[in-house]
């Protein structure tokens, strides 16, 4: 006989009545302690160093035999370059990069694809990737390293990079001459950022399969030629050759990382070339701003979450992780510092070329894919990390409020609807009729669960509708399309709860509902993403703490305070706050006004954004939103009005709680 | 009484064989004939070498095993009595910038993956069972006779193995170890089944001596690169090459044996003493109570390298024939000296108290 169901396993014992009198502070203590355990995380006793523990990878065993001629072709490749891109406004100079590439002894190869846009009545945009393959000369294609760039054109609003291209020819130059690659190096400059990279991707791995054309959004194509199963990549991002420092990158697709190992062996062999490099490093901030260690540690770590909840890759890196290939970028800074010193142009590139080097030699000893190291971490410091097995009690804990609070509302549940259903029931007998059988069933699991069911397809509906043939057609751009979708699903919910009554019992029982799926998708979306199912726990828990369905213990201004709060969580103001903030920092100088609008369409955007992001690289953020955040919104506010069917039976329920003023030693004595 | 009479009795004898074996002509003998018989038994060597682990990054435990080899080749024993088993082919590892060639130091003076190394076991067929079917000789019908350890009551057995090692066990291929325990079986059937004299037994992984701890057959002399609860560790990295290319112990201990000549007079007692815990940083173990000589006698020749008593003669000897008839005996005789006789079983249930 099952534990839950066993009836005469009774829930009420003393210690559920006096923890149901404190739920709140018992809860509240959860919140803080998982806000506090995170916290701690940043100071230095609670996180570890970082250290390789893949044995093959062996760092800085050899000597870089890069030399000074391969940084003079570098240079000369970009002034090439930067005469071809005068005459290459805005298109990608394909013909000189693949012209170069062949020059070089390697395989070259030019892939093709399409990009369908679905919205506004749909457009065809196409695009171009150039790769050459090294292959390894004593050993089967069956392996391969990929070294991207990705090439901007001079029109793009983005930091231009050019110089990624020459030193990644020259790398591929230098790579050639060498006999002892164990894998097939890919060399691949893509375009259009991510979306070429992405086609590129798909294209390798599943080019050749047959899909349905007619559906799909991105048609990568097929590769003419491939290398095996990709290792592990390196995309390359250089302002200028002469560096100030390197920007390691790791974020990637849906807040997955690279390897741990990978990024601990980029950091050990910049170190060992003398390059300045970190994780979100910066220009070295002024003398006097001098933070405690914890505070600085605190930084980073809020900084890497933030970056990895949208679940937007911060580079090109991002987009391998998909496919299980530890990837990350190596962003380097053009030279600021000391500007006016004239450095040594012959040799400036020297040191960044010796770690691509070193990094490629180190990945070519790989055995196996990475496997040693953690996936999942939080970088405190360049080297200090946080270990899942040591964040995920925080969210544990924040999490543990709704299963806690859910247990304590079920089992107190029989016991204050008892009462008013005997009330009922003795009211009908004498009124003559028969008894009721939702006398004897008690709560009312049918319209909960009809009324849980229609609010999840309201969410998904938001999933669903924007792609829908009938949208697509309306001359209208995406994001107008979008928003409009997502407002009117958000204002159907807003209205339901005024429309649809809940019997009696029913508010009760969906809030045990509500408080178990709360729990259950923040903790399945914090196993996927930890920073997204964090940030979300923290904004909306204490609002979770605070719902209560019965008028007993919560006050008219609780109330209503928690129904201002729960309006302000509403997914769509809360993109809006959030792109409102951003765009405060990044335009201080508009007024208020024009700030409140730029951020409306920001925001409009933004959630364009999300839903092409979804179509197209495979982003969960926007179907969570819709099909998750969306219906446990509209649950929360249904729950935080808590609207009852009749006023009469209403009152008549607070009529025989005071008529039976002490309930509870009866059904003490029964139990007992 | 009876039993001090036998005694003297025995040691009468004990002191006629002596007397005997002094009353013979030694002086035909040279002196050092006497001596190399008196102390050593032997009348072959065979020597078992092993490396355990394959990977890249392992290079350095190919190079210790393929720099021993060189030297018991060098000091006399032949191919057809070195069993060597290598896990991994680093020579035509597609990550060795010198194809071919295996190097045990950055100068890279010798080639150690020369052009006479004969490889018995190689790659996968490095494993526990092979290696302990070798050793007792308990090999698969069909296995080439160049796979066998051939060894007789009369060999000096070298063993040496390497690779990556824990306590009470040795890690062979990345999948599968060998126990102390197992060692030391296989060695206690060698001996059961005579076949080995003597025998040395190195080892250079980390917490090597866990793996002679077991030993309990006789004539072992087992040496360790590093006690239990130590690393072994690797001596210099080859930067051009990019993998650490020596472990210390076997680099000390190269660094001796190039010394030696065949007819060198260091012995065992002085290879003990190599790679001292400054230069080794672990410490070497040796375990020596199942060995009955004093090491400091025994040349080192008796185990690394095939150096026989031979006795050189100017003189001229007689060496007659024995007729057939010396060696088959005469059926008539035999079957006339046959006396006749009865077997008896004894019961084997008591049957009789049933009755």
């Amino acid at each position: 006989m099952g534990l839950l169901s066993d009836p005469s396993i009774s829930t009420q014992n003393k210690l559920v009545d006096s923890l149901a009198k404190h739920v709140r502070k018992v809860c509240s203590g959860f919140y803080v302690l998982g806000v506090v355990w995170l916290a701690c995380l940043a100071l230095p006793e609670f996180n570890h160093g970082t250290y390789l523990s893949e044995n093959a990878l062996s760092p800085g065993l050899v000597y870089p035999e890069i030399r000074i001629d391969s940084n003079r072709l570098a240079s000369q490749l970009l002034e090439e370059l930067q005469r071809e891109r005068k005459e290459h406004k805005s298109t990608t100079p394909h013909a000189w990069i693949a012209a170069k590439f062949n020059e070089f002894g390697l395989e070259t190869h030019t892939h093709n694809y399409t990009l369908r846009y679905p919205f506004g009545g749909g457009k065809e945009y196409h695009g171009k990737n150039i790769y050459g393959i090294l292959r390894a000369p004593r050993i089967a294609s069956t392996e391969g390293i990929v070294f991207t760039a990705p090439y901007r054109a001079p029109t793009s609003v983005h930091p231009d990079i050019s110089p990624s291209v020459p030193l990644l020819l020259a790398f591929a130059d230098f790579a050639r001459r060498k006999n002892y690659w164990a894998k097939d190096l890919i060399f691949l400059v893509t375009e259009q950022e991510q979306l070429g990279m992405q086609a590129w991707l798909e294209a390798y791995h599943d080019g050749d399969r047959v899909m349905n054309v007619s559906k799909a959004y991105l048609l990568p194509g097929n590769l003419p030629a491939r290398a095996g199963s990709l290792q592990a990549a390196l995309n390359i991002e250089v302002q200028d050759l002469e560096i100030d420092y390197v920007d390691v990158k790791i974020e990637g697709l849906n807040g997955k990382l690279p390897n741990l190992d990978m990024f601990n062996l980029v950091q050990r062999i910049m170190a060992r070339e003398g390059i300045t490099s970190g994780y979100k490093q910066t220009l070295r901030k002024k003398r006097r701003s001098n933070p405690s260690v914890f505070e600085k540690n605190l930084r980073q770590m809020l900084s890497m979450l933030a970056t990895q909840s949208s679940g937007v890759p911060n580079g090109n890196h991002g987009l391998f992780h998909r496919y299980r290939i530890d990837a990350l970028t190596i962003a380097a800074a053009k030279r600021q510092t000391h500007a006016t010193l004239k450095g040594n142009a012959g040799s400036a590139a020297v040191p960044l070329l010796k770690a691509i080097e070193g990094i490629a030699r180190s990945l070519n000893n790989l055995l196996e894919r990475f496997h040693q190291s953690f996936f999942f971490y939080v970088i405190v410091n360049n080297d200090r990390y946080i270990s899942i097995g040591d964040y995920m009690p925080a969210l544990v804990a924040l999490v543990a409020c709704a299963f806690f609070k859910a247990y304590l509302t079920w089992s107190t549940l029989d016991f204050e609807l008892q009462p008013a259903a005997t009330a009922t029931a003795s009211a009908e007998t004498q009124s003559g009729s028969e008894p009721d059988t939702a006398v004897e069933d008690g709560l009312p699991y049918g319209s909960v669960l009809i009324y849980l069911t229609a609010v999840l397809l309201i969410g998904y509906l938001g999933n669903v509708l924007p792609l829908q043939q009938y949208f697509l057609e309306i001359p209208m751009g995406a994001a107008p399309l979008t928003t409009s979708v997502l407002s009117f699903l958000t204002l159907i919910g807003f209205i339901l709860p005024f429309v649809v009554v809940l019997p009696a019992g029913g508010l009760e029982l969906l809030h045990v509902g509500f408080l178990l799926i709360f729990g259950c998708s923040l903790i399945v979306v914090g196993l996927l993403n930890f920073a997204l199912g964090f940030f979300v726990a923290v904004l909306t828990v204490p609002v979770v703490i605070a719902l209560e369905t019965s008028e007993k213990n919560w006050n008219g201004s609780m109330r209503n305070l928690t129904r201002l709060i729960t309006l302000l969580l509403n997914p769509m103001v809360v993109v809006y706050l959030i792109v409102l903030c951003m765009s405060f920092y990044q335009f201080p100088e508009l007024k208020l006004d024009k700030l409140l609008l730029r951020a409306a369409t920001a925001a409009m955007d933004a959630s364009a954004y999300g839903l092409i992001d979804c179509v197209i690289y495979g982003n969960w953020l926007y179907f969570v939103v819709s099909t998750v955040f969306l219906p446990l919104w509209i649950l929360c506010w249904t729950l935080a009005l808590s609207k009852r069917r009749d006023i009469a039976d209403y009152s008549d329920y607070e009529e025989t709680q005071r008529r039976k003023p002490k309930p509870q030693p009866q059904t003490k004595l029964k139990t007992n | 009484m009876n039993l001090k009479l036998v005694s003297i009795v025995y040691i009468f004898c004990i002191c006629g064989i002596s007397c005997t074996a002094s009353n013979e002509d030694t002086s035909v003998l040279p002196e050092g004939f006497v001596d190399a018989t008196q102390r050593s038994t032997h009348t072959n060597n065979w020597a078992v070498l092993v490396d355990a682990s394959r990977f890249w990054f392992n290079y350095r435990h190919v190079a210790n095993v393929l720099s021993i080899y060189r030297s018991v080749k060098r000091l006399g024993i032949p191919d057809s009595q070195i069993i060597l088993m290598i896990a991994d082919d680093m020579a035509c590892n597609a990550r060795n910038p010198r194809p071919g060639q295996v190097y045990n130091n950055a100068n890279q003076h010798i080639n150690v993956y020369g052009d006479d190394v004969e490889v018995d076991y190689r790659g996968y067929e490095v494993t526990v069972e092979n290696f302990v079917r070798l050793l007792t000789g308990r090999t698969q019908n069909g296995t080439a006779r160049s796979k066998k350890l051939l060894s007789d009551a009369g060999s000096n057995v070298l063993i040496y193995l390497t690779g990556h090692g824990g306590d009470g066990f040795l890690k062979f291929q990345d999948s599968e170890e060998i126990t102390s325990q197992e060692l030391a079986d296989g060695i206690q059937q060698m001996w059961e089944k005579k076949r080995y004299n003597e025998l040395f037994f190195m080892v250079d992984t980390c917490q090597a001596a866990s793996l002679y701890e077991k030993f309990s057959s006789p004539n072992v002399l087992a040496v360790a690169s590093s006690l239990v609860g130590q690393d072994s560790l690797s001596h210099h990295v080859d930067p051009s090459i990019g993998v650490y290319m020596i472990d210390r112990y076997t680099y000390y201990a190269l660094e001796f044996l190039e010394k030696v000549q065949p007819f060198s007079t260091r012995t065992i007692g002085d290879f003990l003493q190599v790679c001292p815990k400054r230069v080794c940083i672990s410490t070497v173990g040796v375990r020596k109570d199942l060995y009955r000589r004093d090491p400091h006698k025994v040349p080192i020749t008796d185990f690394f390298g095939a150096i026989r008593p031979t006795r050189v003669s100017t003189d001229r000897i007689n060496v007659t024939l024995a007729n057939e008839s010396d060696f088959i005996a005469d059926p008539d005789e035999i079957s006339a000296n046959k006396r006749p006789f009865k077997i008896i079983m004894e019961p084997q249930f008591p049957s009789e108290f049933f009755k």
